[in-house]
């Protein structure tokens, strides 16, 4: 049988503890050495150093962390700002990529691909079609631009190509009005329709409707078109390019320039050339150069023609899902697991693209720390 | 004139707590000599960091969490690799010479037990049943949560009711003891 209860214990406890006398001078020392010995808290490290090495060279060394600090924290926070990329000279280029992820929907079955029915084929120009995207899937909006700096063309004459593709999905009632509406856009921006194809789907044969559309805008309103024409349907792919052909351009204008100064040239030795072989001569000359000129003219006319207009194909889709989606908008529990779900996702994105700078951040300061370590144990050792 | 006061202060609380600390030190390390140092350690330690006692916090358990703390360190980093000591001034050695009514010899039935308990069993039941400290305050004073100190607390009381020595039958416990003592 066990004796073991709790006063047992503490009476125990108690008379084991109380078996010496504790001493009646070690609360003295005590008193002693708080006197004596200096009680007040050991400085840190760091103000320690201040004192150590003056506040002219403490605020100097400080500058200089603060400097290295900013030095490797700014082009690592603006890597991770698209658009904009530091060169190892420090000069900042516009050399961009996003990539945007939209969702996209598939072809829903048993959908009326028209509302009547009909069936139909449009087309106004032979130019070439721009491709279809068929099922539309988890689709990229792509933006790449890039430009070629020319030393001697100024700011004021860049001349900018820009194309762009989207992908459409439309519902089959709107698929029409928004043909319509994409014709709209571009002569309201000053623009115009360069082809269009479209092939209406038939519900009896269970086809659906497609079309592709090639829009010309002037080169300023290229963005806001862009903009318009995504937000008519669900956009599954947007693409767009800007190149930056003013080198081309300005060279082309130099070296016809450079040709026709040289025709004339040729021209004013044919007036004075009397013998027929020296005309001949000449007047072969004239022709191979009024030939470069013609090529490298159409040349400049197409750059001329690409650099104020920008172009966009789109490609529209029918399909039944993005029709249905307006008229059944998310539950309210949905639409908060739905932005849950998108939110978590975000967050792990977030953290493994901060987690590279970060962890080389980490490394950076750590690799500090243990040098301005091992410089102050030498210098306290020297001091000693 | 700011230092005398202080001072002052710090031979107050040598007066309240120095007896009763270096016990509880004692019965954590079992040794008596370790108990002095800790506590004084511990009281300048408490001294030199006594701006972060706040006014309104209770000065017991903060004193002892720092005798705690000290005897923890003591017990991880230099007991164990100290070589073999006398045991005379080991709790478990002590055995008083008269002791008719077998007190002592209770007591080291206790102490044999507590010292096979684990540190941090060992601490709770010193600061609970020595101490006196409630729950809430031996939570301050070892850094954990009132509900680990109750659970510790529990499973320190099994394991002494489950040591082999203190076992014994209770109709014969006090000839037993004398006669083991004898």
């Amino acid at each position: 049988m066990t004796m073991f209860d709790e006063e047992t214990l503490k009476k125990a406890l108690a008379q084991a503890a109380n078996e010496f006398s504790v001493s009646a001078t070690a609360p003295d020392r005590i008193l002693e050495q708080a006197r004596s010995a200096d009680m007040t808290e050991k400085p840190r490290r760091i103000e320690a150093l201040y004192h150590h090495l003056g506040r002219s060279k403490s605020i100097v060394m400080s500058l200089a962390a603060s400097v290295v600090v900013v030095a490797v924290a700014v082009p690592l926070f603006l890597s991770e700002q698209p658009g904009v990329t530091f060169s190892a000279v420090g000069a900042i280029s516009t050399h961009s990529q996003k990539k945007i992820a939209v969702s996209g929907t598939g072809f829903m079955s048993g959908q009326s691909p028209t509302p009547d029915g009909t069936q139909g084929v449009v087309s106004n120009t032979g130019t070439p079609f721009t491709t279809l995207t068929g099922t539309p899937t988890l689709g990229l909006v792509t933006t790449n631009s890039s430009k070629t700096s020319s030393a001697n063309a100024s700011s004021s004459s860049l001349r900018v190509e820009e194309v762009g593709t989207i992908d459409l999905t439309i519902g089959g009632r709107q698929f029409q009005t928004t043909l319509t509406q994409l014709t709209a856009f571009a002569t309201a921006d000053g623009g115009f329709v360069s082809s269009t194809h479209a092939t209406m789907g038939t519900k009896k044969k269970g086809t659906f409707s497609v079309a592709s559309i090639v829009l010309q805008v002037p080169e300023h309103k290229f963005a806001i078109l862009v903009d318009q024409v995504r937000h008519v349907g669900h956009a599954t792919s947007v693409f767009t390019s800007a190149n930056d052909v003013t080198g081309q351009y300005v060279d082309l204008q130099a070296r016809i320039a450079a040709l026709q100064v040289s025709r004339s040239q040729y021209l004013k030795i044919m007036t004075r050339t009397n013998s027929i072989n020296g005309i001949l001569a000449v007047q072969s000359q004239l022709n191979s150069i009024q030939s470069q000129i013609e090529q490298l003219q159409g040349q400049l006319n197409l750059l001329n023609t690409e650099t104020t207009y920008g172009t966009l194909s789109v490609a529209l889709t029918q399909s039944g899902a993005v029709h249905v989606a307006p008229a059944h908008p998310r539950s309210g529990f949905n639409k908060a697991w739905h932005d849950s779900i998108t939110g978590f996702v975000s967050g792990f994105e977030w953290l493994l693209r901060i987690a590279g700078p970060l962890l080389f951040a980490l490394i950076l300061l750590a690799v500090l720390a243990m040098l301005g370590r091992l410089t102050w144990r030498a210098t306290q050792r020297r001091r000693s | 004139m700011s230092d005398l006061v202080d001072v002052a202060e710090l031979r107050a609380w040598l007066e309240e707590g120095y007896a009763s600390s270096v016990r509880t030190a004692y019965l954590i390390l079992g040794n008596r000599l370790d108990a002095e140092d800790a506590v004084q350690e511990s009281f300048l330690r408490a001294w030199k960091f006594r701006d972060s006692l706040s006014s309104d916090s209770n000065f017991k358990p903060w004193l002892y969490r720092v005798v705690v703390n000290t005897c923890n360190s003591k017990l991880r980093k230099e007991i164990p690799h100290r070589d073999h000591r006398s045991r005379e001034d080991e709790l478990a050695g002590v055995a008083a010479i008269d002791d008719p009514m077998g007190r002592v010899a209770l007591s080291n039935d206790v102490m044999t037990a507590l010292k096979d308990l684990p540190t941090h069993l060992r601490i709770v039941v010193v600061l609970r049943y020595y101490a006196d400290l409630s729950e809430r305050d031996i939570a301050t004073a070892i850094g954990r949560q009132p509900g680990t100190v109750k659970s510790r607390l529990s499973d320190a009381r099994a394991r002494l009711a489950a040591h082999p020595a203190l076992q014994y039958d209770t109709t014969g416990e006090m000839d037993d003891r004398q006669e083991r003592h004898s």
